[in-house]
């Protein structure tokens, strides 16, 4: 049903024009009829939405935009986890739509890479002799004393406990040896087991049995049983090394290329339980291994181990590890490219306008894939998830042999072409884009750190880094106990007690907004004199 | 079937050998929109995922990538006549993941009886149209029994 939306405003306005005597402009040579609207549920809840994405738009700073994001939990999303080392059986189907992510397998690197090959040889002759002295002395030559933990198998961890030292040696010869001929090699930043998290919004996915079953009680739910909603969808990870520069890398593929239909990836719409996924309720967090105003925010290359395949059941054969090396590198390369993309001043609700580009590589030491990835959209929430023509590119090697074997403290069969590979990632030089890096932030504000007033940049800092850092609470969570259930709400057998629980007064607790809490109370001695009403300190909340 | 409790293997012990566990499995219709190559179960409570994985592959030659198991709550519910609420038995639930080229579709195991039920229906429906005429034709002559007429 369409018709003209004629709201109370609209009169406020003609009537005001009207009383200033501006007469000549009430009538015009065509009619200008106010925008049709669709005043249909499904619309007006759309433009409710639209609303919202354009106020996370018009935030000014990085860090409001992510409180933003978790205005409306108090308690924190529920969010589908993904880790870049748990990938269940057949879990590539699910990543690539739930990254958007069109994977093309490689046997040598794409072809932006064809300038480095010729320096990538020299510098490959210069080092050759260093990594593998490298190899065997990481691989053989160290006695390790492992703080080996209990949550994951020890033979993962030892695995990617001798991956991260030879990584970061090779790390260090192949930067040491290029930089003088390379300068954007000598300005990279290095990060250790830096912090990768990425929170963004899924739409089109089932709803789950729960919600099915709630829906058929409710008439009103009978036209739209099985409407979809949003599944908020955190990535958690930590890559061994991550290299970072000032400039982001080139683009492999033309951005316009991003709408191409070839890159066109398959819904899937079974609920991430029905692969292994599973659920927990954290504040969506984005951090690419650095806080917002680092000078070096685009990343570059990174490092991550492998030790997670060999802790997979061996039931799911070989092609599905292969498959799962894959899941992993589209998953951390997303979700690095998702963080970064946001301290540029795009949400999962406000799409980039530029592509960005990251190379990963995982290893165990001996087997090495090389992974790069174009990040061309991130928005894929429930109204855009069939009609965003965009996609992600993924281009990816199968693992391959760096070196036969060890022998006596040498190594045998060292894999140049493979070494080359690695040697091109870092020739790949950034460069600036001509464009607007962050249009969606403020002019003169763009990090909470800029905030003149302070205490408002205070407040914001203080509470941006305790919601990412997904603290406990400090009371204990709302909870509906199991006999209240049983005697409440299954079977109502104490209707004559007085209803003060949450469920009784038809309160969500898990619906409480972030900003529903009293603030700290200023006591009276402190209160500015001579006389002030002000109990409870001022909070910053952005308006969304 | 066996009900004994059979003590728990130590190394050293004499090897008791079971020879009908308490194991059964009972296939049930998946939840709405599953993946097709995921098999849900019902089975019994002292199953493991290995004891699930085995009883498919060693008996019925179901090849099994991948076991999740949960144990999910009986329901609650009024006893009838005495008003208290019992509670029913706890089930563990397998879903069980075969090959990926594999799909598995519940069988309609019914067909048989809805056909019939469509006969019964029919049949059903024809009585209740000719009692209805029947009412309708002595709709003025409310007095008269159904014999006098011809």
């Amino acid at each position: 049903m369409y018709r003209l939306e004629t709201t109370k405003r609209f009169f406020l306005r003609l009537s005001r024009h009207h009383s200033q005597a501006a007469l000549q402009n009430e009538y015009s040579d065509t009619p200008e009829y106010p925008e049709i609207l669709d005043n249909s549920l499904q619309g007006r809840k759309i433009r409710v939405r639209e609303a919202l994405f354009e106020k996370i738009k018009q935030l000014e700073t990085v860090e409001e935009k992510q409180i933003a994001l978790n205005m409306p939990r108090f308690y924190g999303w529920k969010c589908v986890m993904l880790r870049d080392d748990k990938i269940p059986f057949n879990a590539m189907p699910l990543v690539q739509c739930y990254t958007r992510s069109h994977f093309i397998p490689v046997e040598n690197l794409p072809d932006a890479y064809c300038d480095t090959v010729k320096p990538a040889e020299e510098i490959c002759k210069e080092v050759k002799s260093f990594i593998e002295d490298a190899i065997s002395i990481e691989m053989e030559g160290v006695a390790r004393n492992l703080n080996l933990s209990n949550d994951k198998p020890i033979n993962t961890q030892k695995e990617n406990e001798i991956a991260r030292n030879l990584v970061r040696q090779i790390n260090r010869i192949i930067a040491n040896n290029g930089a003088e001929k390379f300068p954007h090699i000598l300005s990279m930043q290095v990060d250790h087991d830096p912090r990768h998290e990425a929170f963004w919004f899924v739409g089109g996915v089932d709803i789950p049995t729960g919600v099915r079953k709630w829906r058929k009680q409710q008439s009103w739910y009978k036209d739209r049983m099985n409407e979809n909603f949003d599944r908020p969808v955190q990535y958690i990870g930590s890559p061994f090394v991550a290299l970072r520069s000032h400039l982001p890398l080139k683009p492999l593929i033309s951005y316009n290329e991003a709408e191409n239909p070839d890159f066109k990836v398959e819904k899937f719409s079974y609920t991430p339980q029905n692969v292994g996924y599973f659920s927990s309720f954290r504040h969506g967090t984005n951090i690419p291994g650095f806080w917002p105003g680092d000078y070096d925010e685009f990343g570059f290359l990174s490092y991550h181990g492998r030790g997670h395949i060999l802790s997979r059941k061996d039931s799911f054969g070989q092609d599905d590890n292969l498959e799962a090396l894959h899941c992993q590198a589209i998953k951390a390369s997303f979700g690095w490219l998702l963080a970064q993309a946001n301290y540029q001043g795009f949400t999962t609700y406000n799409d980039i306008t530029y592509p960005l580009v990251t190379q990963t590589v995982i290893t165990n030491g001996q087997l090495w894939s090389f992974y790069a990835y174009q990040l061309n959209t991130l928005v894929m929430h429930n109204e855009n998830i069939d009609d965003n023509p965009k996609h992600n590119v993924c281009f990816g090697t199968k693992p391959l042999k760096l070196y036969e074997t060890i022998e006596n403290g040498k190594v045998k069969g060292l894999n140049e072409d493979v070494l080359k590979m690695l040697i091109q990632f870092y020739l790949n030089q950034p460069e600036e884009r001509e464009h607007d890096l962050k249009p969606y932030l403020g002019k003169e504000n763009q990090i909470v750190a800029d905030i003149e007033d302070d205490n408002k940049r205070c407040w914001l800092e203080s509470r941006y880094k305790h919601l990412v850092s997904n603290r406990p609470k400090h009371f204990l969570l709302p909870e509906t106990y199991l006999w209240e259930r049983i005697y409440k709400i299954q079977h109502n057998t104490r209707f004559h007690e007085a209803k003060r629980r949450p469920f009784e007064l038809g309160i969500y607790p898990f619906k409480r907004r972030l900003n529903e809490h009293l603030p700290p109370y200023i006591p009276k001695a402190l209160r500015p004199y001579p006389k002030s009403k002000k109990k409870f300190e001022t909070t910053y909340y952005p308006d969304v | 079937m066996s009900t004994r409790w059979y003590p728990l293997y130590q190394r050293g012990n004499p090897q008791l050998r079971v020879f009908l566990p308490n194991f059964w499995m009972k296939l049930v219709r998946p939840t709405p929109k599953q993946l097709p190559n995921i098999v849900n179960f019902e089975c019994s409570m002292e199953m493991t995922k290995y004891d699930i994985k085995n009883y498919l592959e060693k008996i019925y030659n179901v090849p099994v990538v991948d076991v999740r198991t949960k144990i999910a709550m009986g329901k609650f519910r009024k006893d009838i006549g005495k008003g208290y609420v019992v509670k029913e038995d706890d089930k563990k639930i397998a879903f069980v993941t075969l090959p990926k080229n594999m799909s598995f579709e519940f069988p309609n195991i019914f067909e048989k009886v809805e056909d019939q039920d469509d006969e019964n229906m029919k049949s059903l429906d024809d009585a209740k149209k000719s009692f209805k005429s029947y009412i309708d034709r002595n709709k003025n002559r409310s007095d008269v029994p159904s014999w006098f007429s011809i």
